[in-house]
């Protein structure tokens, strides 16, 4: 049945891309196009014209050349997990899906690197290669399903970075499709400080807007010889916060720092992955240490003193592999575990600097407060990466728009801190508005200008990550950009 | 010679006496300028370079002037900016272990007072001797515990950056994770100076660690391959040494007395956890193979000669006939480099990270016969995919061999965006890869 009708296309375009990738790899009709509405930011949906599937690098490039000389605007995608829109088809674009390039390419122990497809799973990486003692440290929480070359377009973080450090720590090379289709490589071999501009560190993080990923070389890492992890209540989220100070002060650097204030627990005691939290508590720590076995037990006999001294309820060492990994799950689950207390929720990503947690989440409840939402609290508090869910009924005329201003007021309040308004979601769609909160007219022009040098037509993923044009140069610009082409 | 009206100019934006004649009328390593300008803060610095742009002047940057043998075909411009006079910590956030710091900081004095602090920016530049921060940031410096660590890339959480036209542009943040926006911090990192004066650096610190020792494993002259396979072997297990540099015979002779190849393992962590990775090192060391284990204090003292050893002497009064070179390569090329740089004649010694692939060698000759002997030792190397950096090396060397090798085919991007940042060319011509 269907695969008659995919035949059944009045519009050029669409044949003479089937013509490029096959017919079977591209949708067209509308049925087929929503799922592609939206990616993990569901607040906005827009229909993309089609979705391509290429199955390599030489497709890829043939389908961007096309496109842009066709003057057909054009985005990449990976798994569609991305937190703040940005694989949303703001302008009806070409969704060039990389789902189907996800080739483990090659993993080269000796000198601690593999290369992938755009489309390979971050967790499958780590799968493939841990019966070698091997893994890839970024580990989002949605690791299991998405993919690595999302990942660089958003420079990922995850759990345990505060150890490891965030993608482009660990991005070697890149071999990338430039908005007119020419293919290049940036880094060759897993070979360190290529001489020139740092291009690798620029296209990690820019979110899709300056060229497309077919191929990436990342750092794989032996694993630690031993990790310990250890759960701490506190009826206080100031002592909890302290303690998380504390921690960083005795010269530990743990592999992963977290927090969750009251009404996140709630929510993770009543979804799938419970584990018998109190729920009369303010805050619980998760901390991971790791490294050398030897070392391991004085780094934990250190944190518990310091969760003792910050008068904490009660602190427990994971027994076993088994149950250090029931506390993940609890934890890593813990954005979707809103569903169960709240029909809707929206998830923040500012960052603050450690120092500020106790003001900041005084901030917070001021703000859930004022807009008559409930919001909930994950945090890498190890790097002060706040994550406030807003509870929201989006049934509720009028509910979203406050919880989407309860959101951005979130970002003010750590933006007031000296912090950022994002630690690892991106800008996206979402907060392209709250940029304002951290950079000036000129900031963001510097910005959009480097853009221009690698998408100057911008028919690459246009109106993300920049506010819209309107107060800053961007306008001026744009129109000059239109009536040059 | 200066004109009277440079002169003017700068010394109404200048106390005279931060604002200097440059006599000499040739360089031996060029990058000079011919007047001399130490600007004392940002405002400052703005305006030398808003008057720069207008008057179409060019600008060559630096520190205290430790890499004026790094790149750069040009003897002078029409303006030398020091940081030096620009210097000190901005603040120190000791519980959210991050600094800010103005470029002209000496390294050295950064790390000193950090350290009274229990803390350390964790690199550890080969050329720290008389370095800046500014200067170790705007060549991404590494050494050999990159290999724990990382390099400046990977630090630097926030910049302030005056642009050649003399606007302030803020990179990065505060915070020591962030995406917001471009991450624009990488571009001025190692970006030598060509894309903007840095005037403030922002960086993530690390604990001092508790207890550190540094291995020392040298190879009797018939077991060099043993090398390859006990740093195979370590780089497996799960020990975490923060170095794993080799050094040829040549240096190892300077540094320890003892002319073999030798692997220099150093530990960082609690004491317990030191002592068991010696150890385990000791438990699999080659038979043939010497251990040696250096306490804290000797560790401190071994890597301040080997600093030392690599110092960059650019007075005028040095004779220019000594290069050093960095190459890249796998990290398994990384032995083959070194047996090839003991064969070369002029090779006074060098070394190179078994986990990180980063080399360096160190050169001493006519300047004909280093032209040659870099150019048959980048034929080696880009054999085997990697390339080779002068890293230093006199003006008139620098004008005869490529000091960064061909630019790469997407030099057009790195094009792109000089021209969009500095569209005049005004801050260090000719300094960076392809002319940049």
């Amino acid at each position: 049945m269907r695969r008659k009708k995919r035949l059944q296309t009045n519009d050029k375009h669409i044949k003479n891309l089937a013509a490029i990738v096959g017919e079977k790899e591209i949708l067209f009709h509308k049925e087929d196009l929503t799922a592609y509405e939206n990616d993990g930011f569901t607040i906005h949906s827009y229909l993309p014209k089609a979705v391509v599937f290429p199955k390599n690098t030489e497709e890829t490039a043939e389908i961007v050349s096309y496109l842009s000389r066709n003057d057909l605007p054009f985005l990449a995608r990976g798994a569609g997990t991305g937190l703040s829109g940005g694989a949303v088809p703001l302008n009806g674009e070409v969704i060039i899906s990389l789902v189907k390039m996800k080739r483990l390419l090659n993993v080269d122990l000796k000198n601690r690197c593999a290369v992938v497809e755009p489309g390979y799973v971050n967790l499958t990486l780590t799968n493939s290669i841990s019966d070698k003692g091997y893994y890839y440290a970024p580990d989002p929480s949605s690791q299991y399903c998405c993919t690595i070359g999302g990942n660089v377009a958003e420079n990922a973080g995850g759990a345990h970075c505060l150890k490891y450090g965030v993608t482009t720590n660990h991005i070697l090379g890149l071999e990338v499709v430039t908005p007119d289709g020419a293919i290049i490589e940036i880094g060759k071999n897993g070979i360190m400080d290529v001489p020139g501009y740092d291009l690798l560190g620029i296209l990690t993080g820019s979110e899709g807007t300056l060229g497309i990923v077919t191929k990436i070389t990342v750092r794989i890492l032996t694993h630690p010889e031993e990790k310990k992890t250890v759960l701490a209540y506190f009826d206080d989220v100031a002592d909890g916060s302290q303690a998380v100070s504390d921690i960083v002060s005795e010269g530990i650097v743990p592999a992963a720092l977290e927090m969750m204030d009251g009404t996140a627990i709630e929510a993770v005691e009543s979804a799938a992955y419970p584990v018998g939290h109190p729920k009369d508590i303010e805050a619980l720590l998760l901390i991971e240490v790791d490294g050398i076995s030897a070392g391991i037990e004085e780094q934990i006999n250190k944190i518990l003193d310091v969760c003792e001294k910050r008068n904490v309820r009660s602190v427990k060492v994971a027994e076993d592999e088994q149950e250090r990994a029931r506390w993940w799950a609890n934890r890593k689950t813990g954005f979707g575990a809103m569903g169960a207390i709240s029909p809707d929720y929206l998830v923040q990503d500012g960052v603050i600097p450690r120092s500020t947690l106790p003001q900041v989440l005084g901030r917070i409840r001021e703000i859930s407060q004022e807009y008559g939402l409930r919001i909930a609290n994950i945090f890498h508090a190890g790097d002060g990466n706040l994550h406030p869910l807003i509870l929201f009924d989006s049934r509720i005329p009028g509910e979203t728009d406050k919880a989407l201003e309860a959101g951005s007021a979130c970002l003010q309040a750590c933006a007031d801190v000296g912090g950022s308004i994002t630690g690892e979601h991106g800008v996206g769609i979402e907060k392209r508005e709250e940029m304002r909160f951290v950079f000036s007219d000129k900031e963001i022009e510097a910005q959009t200008n480097i853009r221009e040098v690698f998408n100057p037509y911008y028919l690459l993923n246009a109106g993300k990550l920049f506010p819209s044009p309107g107060r800053c140069g961007e306008v001026k610009k744009e129109e000059k950009a239109a009536a040059s082409k | 010679m200066i004109t009277a009206d440079v002169w003017k100019e700068l010394t109404s934006i200048l106390p005279a006496d931060h604002v200097q004649e440059q006599k000499t009328a040739e360089t031996r390593y060029g990058n000079d300028g011919q007047v001399l300008v130490f600007p004392r803060t940002e405002e400052e610095i703005a305006a030398i370079l808003t008057f720069a742009s207008t008057a179409e002047k060019k600008v060559n940057v630096c520190g205290c002037g430790s890499k004026r043998g790094l790149g750069g075909t040009e003897d002078t411009a029409d303006i030398l900016l020091s940081t030096a006079s620009f210097r000190g910590i901005k603040e120190h956030s000791v519980g959210d272990m991050t600094i800010f710091v103005k470029p002209g900081t000496p390294f050295r004095e950064l790390q000193d007072y950090l350290a009274s602090h229990g803390q350390k920016l964790p690199i550890d530049p080969i050329h720290a001797e008389n370095a800046t921060i500014g200067g170790v940031i705007a060549a991404n410096e590494s050494g050999p515990k990159r290999l724990a660590y990382g390099s400046a890339r990977d630090l630097v959480i926030g910049l302030r950056v005056a642009y050649a036209n003399g606007e302030i542009i803020r990179t990065g943040g505060k915070v020591v994770k962030n995406v917001a926006g471009y991450d624009m911090n990488k571009l001025f990192v190692g970006s030598m100076g060509t894309l903007g004066v840095i005037t403030e650096i922002g960086l993530k610190l690390r604990p001092l660690p508790e207890h550190e020792s540094l291995v020392l494993l040298s190879f009797p002259e018939g077991d060099i391959d043993d090398i390859q396979a006990f740093s195979e072997k370590l780089m497996k297990s799960r020990m975490e040494p923060v170095s794993l540099e080799l050094l040829t015979p040549a240096l190892a002779e300077t540094l320890t007395g003892d002319a073999s190849f030798t692997l220099a393992a150093a530990l960082e962590d609690v004491a317990s956890s030191v002592f068991y990775q010696e150890d385990y090192i000791r438990n699999i060391q080659p038979a043939n193979a010497r251990l040696s284990i250096l306490n804290v204090e000797e560790a401190g003292a071994f890597w301040e000669r080997f600093q030392h050893t690599f110092a960059l002497d650019t007075s005028e009064q040095h004779q220019g006939t000594e290069v050093l070179v960095k190459i890249g390569v796998q990290h398994s090329d990384v032995l083959e480099v070194l047996k090839e740089g003991e064969r070369e004649a002029l090779c006074e010694g060098g070394h190179g990270g078994m986990g990180h692939g980063l080399c360096q060698l160190h050169l001493k000759g006519d300047k004909k016969q280093l032209a040659d002997s870099i150019s048959s030792l980048r034929e080696a190397v880009e054999e085997k995919g990697g390339y080779l950096v002068v890293q230093h090396a006199s003006l008139a060397l620098r004008r005869e061999v490529s000091v960064w090798g061909e630019p790469p085919a997407h030099f057009f991007l790195m094009e792109g965006i000089k021209t969009k940042i500095d569209p005049q060319r005004t801050l260090n011509p000719k300094r960076f890869v392809g002319g940049l």
